[in-house]
This record gives structure tokens, C-alpha cells and sequence, in this order.
């Protein structure tokens, strides 16, 4: 069984009765443990795909298969559970709570779950990514490549299936960026399923397999034969 | 969960301090205004009533009237002191207090005239009444004695001063055994009555106090009387008593249709019931004026509340997106809206504690004797009007939120 199944799925958006195909005739699995990048130019659908992928939205056709449950049948409160509970995410813009620390934004999708023990759970993520030295720094106390690791703690702290990056290099320079792509990979190691939505190849490099979209459909689905290793930082990661 | 909700929503108020404190202060002063009114009013209350009990809290006013015709309907409506009407007299005091239920009672006649000691003169209004006043009447003297039978029956010229009236014309002296002119006719000072407050304006710290005989005979060149006090040995058959004594005066002034009555009678419980009347319609006034601050500081409570929704936007998109369902956000939200308005409430009620403490303060030094106290109904009230607001008008703004699309959000800048 496949962690995600996707069987001609179709997204349609109506404006003023105008009708646009966003996606259509979409089909792929991905299993546990993959590291996939979802890769095309902007406008291709990718986006749309992801927020489908991630219980965000809907399909307008097809199936939509999440370990193994069509999530057709499930409605919006279970949508949202199973956003708390086997999704993580990471943005391109961070999307931080501004003048709170580290470690209450790391807790918040602690706060809509039934676990009780947010703090420690909290700090345990953070280590992972380097931040124990950080946990009471505001938001905005801190750097980009530091705010999208505390963003990175928090696609992490509810322990998900799968963890969903959008274009998570995107605002960072460089060497951040290849700190952020360096934690990704680790977690996919760590038995993390990974999916990356990106217009960069470079950074669609490191994932394992590249699903490309344009214009609403897939154009290829592949391995990736050299996959580039991120580096680790001393600098950064203790 | 409702706890980690509760946190969320304190740490957004925490956050913009300024803004939370801006956001309640039309409630806050709402609730103060809701609160110095209810205590203010309370104070006022006893202060009326301990007035009524002081007068002796075991009585029955008999007045006068000019019997209602069709011509003169209106004047029943008016229970001031009938003009012209001369069947009430001391006989009829006399038979009152045979009756069973009656200890005692006196006849009063009031006058103006100018009471005056050397340069000072001041338009007054002067009391004769009997020497039986002063066994039913609970005020007491500062200084002096009160009048005699002997000298009411004698028509002595003696009289008992308010306390402003004695100031206002004595100054520095002291007024005891000085002699005071009231109308053409020169009275010994034999007493000064301690403050009294005033019921209803009557100014009885401004009167002056003579024998009904003396006033009667010297002053007015009358027989009769105009009001008249009786007390009771058990107050609880009041209205009985008050029928026996319309039966008696109706008997003594060959009256056979009642509603050709010269007199009203009242118990203490009606001229109670007649200032609660009045202060219960000038409550409500006061009240419905301080409703409009509230409803006015629950409309900048919405507003505030669907900017701060707008304001974040983005952190709506990032809750739901970790998770937090519609009802998490619409209860976030409430209780946001709850909290600061409660907040607003409880500093509204300290606010009016405080001008409520003013007031008793500013009433004491009036020479009132004024308790200070907040009624638990008023505090309750308060914080459950400030709740409601915080309710009713967080909800649509709450609501606006948890509906909002998590994608759109999520972009929004």
C-alpha cells in the first residue's frame, strides 16, 4: 500500500463562469520513506497539487487515496485532523507567528492536537535542527535560514508522515539554503516521506525522484540518477 | 483544548497591550458609568429611607385635600397641602388616637414668614405643631429642649431652629435664649435641632419649629390643621387602620361619599413606594443612558475585532493549516473578544467603585449621611453585560474568520 495514490485526478476553478483546468489526468504513487520534488514553472499547477496532496483543498474529480482511504470520504474537521497529525509544512516565506519565540511556534500544531506534553516535544524538534540555543529568541530576533529551520521544527514536531516544502530555499541565500536542503535530507533519512515543490532544478536535485507539471500535466516522472548531497555546516548545525 | 484556545487568546492580547487597553475602553466606561449609577443609587435609597424611618419608622400622614370635582380633577393628582380646607382639626386628632391600633399622634400647620436676628433676615418656612411631635419624631437637639404641652396649649412664643436656619441667622452666636423674629412676633430660642438631611426638599435643617397653638393663633388666626402624623402600635395593620381613621374623618366631616374625601392618608410604605417610584424611573434612565456607551463600545469592540482579523490573516492560513478546524479559530476569536471586554468590565467596575466612593465621600461631607456601598446585583450585572457584548458583537468577526480559505490565507502579505 502506498502512502499517497493519485488516479486522474482533475482540479477545475470556476471564475465568473469561466472555467479553468488547473490540473488534469494526474496519476502517481509515492511511498513511505520517498523523497519526491514536485518541479515546473509557475502557473504549471504544482502548487494547486501540493495543497491537494496536503488536505488543503480538494480535487474537483478522481481519486484521492491517503493510506489508503479515499480522503473523498472524509469532511472538513477530518481534513484539518489529519493536516494536525500527518502533515507537516515548510514555506517559502516561513510564515512565523511574529512577537512570539521560537518555541511557541514551534508548539502551535501541538496546540490543535490532544497532546499534552507540547514543551518537550517542542525542544526535541528543535535539536534536530540546531535551534536549543534559540527556544526563547523572538521571531524576529533571529536570520532567515534560522526562522525556516524553527518552520522546519515545526513541520516536525507532530511527527508526520509527510513532510510538504514549498519552495523552502526560495528566500534564503546559498549557504541557508543548503543548510535547509542538508536537514531535509537528513530527516529523509531518518525515514521522513519528503515531497519538495520547487521551480529550481538545483534544488529539485535533492530529492531522489522528480515528478515534473506543466501546464496542469505531468510531463515526467523519474529517478533521479545524480542526486545532489547537501553538505553539512559546521557553522550551523551543532 | 479550551485551555490551550484560552492561552492562544492571551498571548494575542498580550501582544498589542495598548491596543487591548484602547479596544475595551468604551466598555470600561459603560460598565463604570452602570456601576456609579446602581451604587449611587443604592446610597441615595437608604438615605431616603433611614429619612422616612427617622420621621418614626411606625406612622401614617394624614394631609388635607380639596375634594376632587370635575372642575378640579387635576388637583387629585397633586397631593401638596390643600388651601381652604378648615374641617380638620385637633377634635378629629383626638378621636384618631382612640383607636386601637394608635399610640399617638400630632397636627401640624406650616407657614412662611421672615425669621430674622439682628441684620440677618431670611424668608423661612415655619412648623406649628404639638408638643406630641417630639415622642414620635426621631430627630434629636444639638443643643436645647423641646416645647411643653403647657407651652402648646399656652401658645408660648418659643422655637427650635433647623441647623442651617440657625447658622444662616446666628453665625458665631449661639442661639440659645436669644430672641428671634419670625413674622411680627418675637420667639425665645429654646433649642437647635442636629442636621437632618431633607426628604424631598422639604428643607427641614432651613424651618423653623413652634407651637401649633402658638402658630395657630398668633401667626395664622386659624383653627385648623393641614397635616397630621400618627403612630402606630403595630404596623403591620397599617392599611386597617388607615381605613378606621377615613371612617372616623369621614364621620367628623359628614362626608358620605368617600371619593368627596378632604384628607389622603398615607402610610410610610406608600410615601416609600412613591420615592421608589421616582428613583426606579430615574435608574432606568440613567441606566439606558450608560447602555449606549456600552452598545457603542461593543460596535469598537467589532470593529477592532474584524481588523485584527483582516491583520492576521496569514496567521489564520497557518493554524488552519497545522490543523486548527473552523470552530478552533471562531473560538479563539470569541474568546478574544470575551476577554476583552470582561477586562473592560472589571476595571469599569474599579473605576466605578472609585466614583462611587467620590460620591459617598463628597455626599458625607454635604453633611449626609450617605453608606457607601457597590451592590452585588450591580457587579453581576456588569460582568454580564460586558460578556454578552463581548459575544455578540466578537461573533461575527470570529466567524469571518474560521470561514476563511486556508490557501488564500496563507498568501495573504
Amino acid at each position: 500500500m502506498s502512502l499517497i495514490e493519485i488516479d486522474n485526478l482533475k482540479k477545475n476553478y470556476v471564475n465568473d463562469e469561466v472555467v479553468t483546468h488547473v490540473l488534469h489526468n494526474i496519476n502517481f504513487k509515492i511511498n513511505e520513506g520517498e523523497f519526491v520534488a514536485i518541479m515546473g514553472p509557475s502557473g504549471s499547477g504544482k502548487s494547486t497539487l501540493m495543497h491537494i496532496l496536503s488536505f488543503l483543498d480538494r480535487p474537483t474529480s478522481g481519486v484521492y487515496k491517503f493510506e489508503g482511504k479515499d480522503i473523498k470520504d472524509f469532511d472538513d474537521d477530518y481534513l484539518a485532523k489529519l493536516r494536525n497529525e500527518k502533515v507537516g509544512f515548510v514555506f517559502q516565506s516561513f510564515n512565523l507567528l511574529a512577537r512570539t519565540t521560537v518555541l511557541d511556534n514551534v508548539k502551535l500544531p501541538l496546540v490543535y492536537s490532544k497532546i499534552k506534553d507540547l514543551d518537550s516535544l517542542a525542544e526535541k524538534a528543535l535539536e534536530s535542527v540546531g535551534l536549543s540555543h534559540r527556544l526563547n529568541y523572538f521571531t524576529n530576533q533571529i536570520s532567515g535560514g534560522e526562522k525556516q529551520r524553527v518552520a522546519i521544527a515545526r513541520a516536525l514536531v507532530n511527527n508526520p508522515a509527510v513532510i510538504f516544502a514549498d519552495e523552502p530555499t526560495g528566500n534564503l541565500d546559498s549557504k541557508s539554503g543548503n543548510t535547509v536542503m542538508y536537514i531535509l535530507q537528513k530527516l529523509n533519512n531518518e525515514g521522513h516521506t519528503i515531497i519538495l515543490v520547487t521551480h529550481e532544478t538545483d534544488t529539485a536535485n535533492h530529492a531522489k525522484r522528480i515528478i515534473k507539471i506543466k501546464d496542469g500535466e505531468i510531463i515526467s516522472d523519474e529517478k533521479i540518477t545524480k542526486r545532489t548531497i547537501a553538505e553539512e555546516d559546521k557553522d550551523l548545525i551543532k | 483544548m479550551n485551555s490551550k484556545a484560552l492561552t492562544q487568546s492571551i498571548k494575542a492580547l498580550s501582544a498589542n497591550p495598548v491596543r487591548t487597553f484602547l479596544t475595551t475602553l468604551g466598555i470600561m466606561i459603560g460598565i463604570a458609568t452602570v456601576i456609579t449609577v446602581l451604587s449611587a443609587g443604592a446610597g441615595f435609597r437608604s438615605l431616603i429611607n433611614d429619612e422616612i424611618k427617622s420621621l418614626g419608622s411606625d406612622t401614617l400622614f394624614i394631609k388635607t385635600r380639596v375634594p376632587p370635582t370635575i372642575k378640579n380633577r387635576a388637583s387629585t393628582l397633586t397631593p401638596g397641602i390643600a388651601v381652604g380646607i378648615t374641617t380638620f382639626v385637633q377634635r378629629d386628632l383626638d378621636d384618631i388616637k382612640k383607636l386601637n391600633n394608635v399610640t399617638n399622634d400630632y397636627g401640624m400647620v406650616t407657614g412662611m414668614a421672615i425669621a430674622g436676628y439682628r441684620d440677618n433676615q431670611k424668608n423661612t418656612i415655619y412648623f406649628g405643631s404639638s408638643a406630641e411631635r417630639f415622642s414620635i419624631d426621631q430627630h434629636t437637639l444639638k443643643e436645647g429642649r423641646f416645647y411643653t404641652q403647657a407651652e402648646d396649649t399656652g401658645a408660648a412664643q418659643v422655637a427650635i431652629l433647623g441647623s442651617n436656619i440657625a447658622k444662616n441667622l446666628f453665625v458665631q452666636d449661639d442661639p440659645l435664649g436669644k430672641l428671634v423674629h419670625l413674622g411680627n412676633l418675637n420667639f425665645l430660642v429654646i433649642g437647635v435641632y442636629d442636621v437632618q438631611g431633607s426628604v424631598g426638599g422639604q428643607g427641614a435643617d432651613d424651618s423653623i419649629y413652634v407651637p401649633l397653638g402658638t402658630a395657630q393663633k398668633k401667626m395664622l388666626g386659624v383653627n385648623y390643621i393641614t397635616v397630621a402624623v400618627v403612630q402606630l402600635k403595630n404596623t403591620n395593620l397599617a392599611d386597617a387602620t388607615a381605613a378606621q381613621i377615613a371612617l372616623t374623618l369621614e364621620q367628623n366631616h359628614n362626608i358620605t361619599n368617600p371619593e368627596k374625601n378632604d384628607f389622603i392618608i398615607m402610610t410610610q410604605a406608600q410615601v416609600l413606594d412613591i420615592y421608589n417610584t421616582i428613583f426606579n424611573g430615574i435608574t432606568i434612565l440613567l441606566i439606558a443612558i450608560a447602555s449606549i456607551s456600552l452598545i457603542v463600545g461593543g460596535v469598537g469592540i467589532m470593529n477592532i475585532m474584524y481588523v485584527v482579523v483582516t491583520e492576521r490573516t496569514a496567521e489564520i492560513g497557518l493554524k488552519k493549516s497545522v490543523g486548527a478546524t473552523n470552530s478552533d479559530i471562531l473560538k479563539e476569536f470569541l474568546i478574544e473578544s470575551i476577554l476583552v471586554t470582561v477586562l473592560g468590565g472589571v476595571i469599569g467596575i474599579l473605576l466605578g467603585t472609585l466614583l462611587s466612593w467620590l460620591v459617598a465621600v463628597v455626599a458625607t461631607a454635604n453633611g449626609l449621611t450617605w453608606t457607601f456601598t457597590v451592590p452585588l446585583y450591580a457587579i453581576i450585572i456588569a460582568v454580564g453585560v460586558s460578556a454578552a457584548i463581548g459575544i455578540s458583537f466578537g461573533v461575527l468577526p470570529a466567524r469571518s474568520a474560521a470561514k476563511l480559505d486556508p490557501i488564500e490565507a496563507l498568501r495573504y502579505e
